[in-house]
């Protein structure tokens, strides 16, 4: 367990410690775990399977989820649970049979209350995540605005 | 003579007929190569251009575009994010100004 990126550096004791705060969801095909804008309570780690993160977008004047982000096994989805506002700022549908750990924010900041070093090891770890996060898309909204410059200035 | 007259008669007639068949295969030809609209033009110019290696495929026209079906532009989509996903953490990798605006192959944007 200890391969989960929210869970890295922990012992294997500490890592079963902080799953045990959490509960199994089993996500049938096209199943959906959260929408956007929900209230954000839990952080989720994947199991098995696998997770697509979608935003609205109109296409011909639909409106469509567009794919964003997919994340799989051993990897961390929902950290908006841990960032005010706490809501949710994509949507995760399963594309396949998905199992994931869904931990609730508020037994996660009780345990790390009780356990600091395991708290900071955690929120390490999900600075990392969230920090990966945000330096891809800068990339990808930098590659979109070179594009819109090499269109408009050709 | 009056066989000649006949004769005369039957090439006058002749003359008529291969001056209408002339006509009319004339007339059409002007109508059909006169509007022959933009979007058909540049479809044939694309598909008369010869085949040539590492060279872009020529971009559809944008009325060609629009008749790509809802689920196959949807596709275009989110093959072009996976890829620009792609791109973006190989710029993270080994970050450089070349890496980061390295082309890709999404018919999207090519």
């Amino acid at each position: 367990m200890t391969d989960v990126d929210l869970l890295k550096g922990l012992t294997p004791e500490d890592a079963g410690r902080v799953l045990a705060l959490g509960s199994r969801v089993v996500l049938n095909t096209g199943a959906e775990l959260f929408h956007l804008g929900d209230v954000a309570d839990c952080v989720y780690l994947v199991l098995r399977g696998r997770l697509r993160l979608t935003l609205p977008m109109r296409v011909r004047s639909h409106e469509e989820d567009i794919l964003v982000e997919e994340r799989s096994s051993g990897q961390t989805v929902g950290w908006s649970a841990m960032t005010p506002p706490y809501r949710f700022t994509l949507t995760a549908t399963a594309p396949l049979e998905t199992e994931v750990i869904a931990l609730p924010r508020e037994a996660l900041n009780s345990y790390f209350a009780a356990h600091p070093d395991t708290g900071y090891a955690v929120s390490m770890n999900l600075s990392c995540v969230i920090g990966q996060r945000l330096q891809l898309f800068q990339a990808m909204w930098l590659r979109e605005i070179q594009r819109m410059v090499e269109l408009r200035c050709a | 003579m009056e066989m000649l007259l006949m004769g005369a008669c039957l090439s006058m007639f002749g003359l008529a007929v291969v001056c209408l068949a002339f006509g009319a295969a004339t007339r059409d030809l002007g109508n059909t190569s006169a509007p022959a609209p933009e979007v058909a033009k540049e479809a044939i110019k694309a598909a008369a251009s010869p085949a040539r290696f590492f060279v872009d495929a020529p971009a559809l026209p944008l009325a060609a575009r629009s008749r790509v079906p809802i689920e196959a532009l949807l596709l275009q989509i989110e093959n072009h994010v996976r890829l620009e996903h792609a791109a973006a953490e190989c710029f993270l990798q080994s970050p450089t100004a070349s890496q980061l605006h390295s082309r890709t192959i999404s018919t999207l944007v090519n």
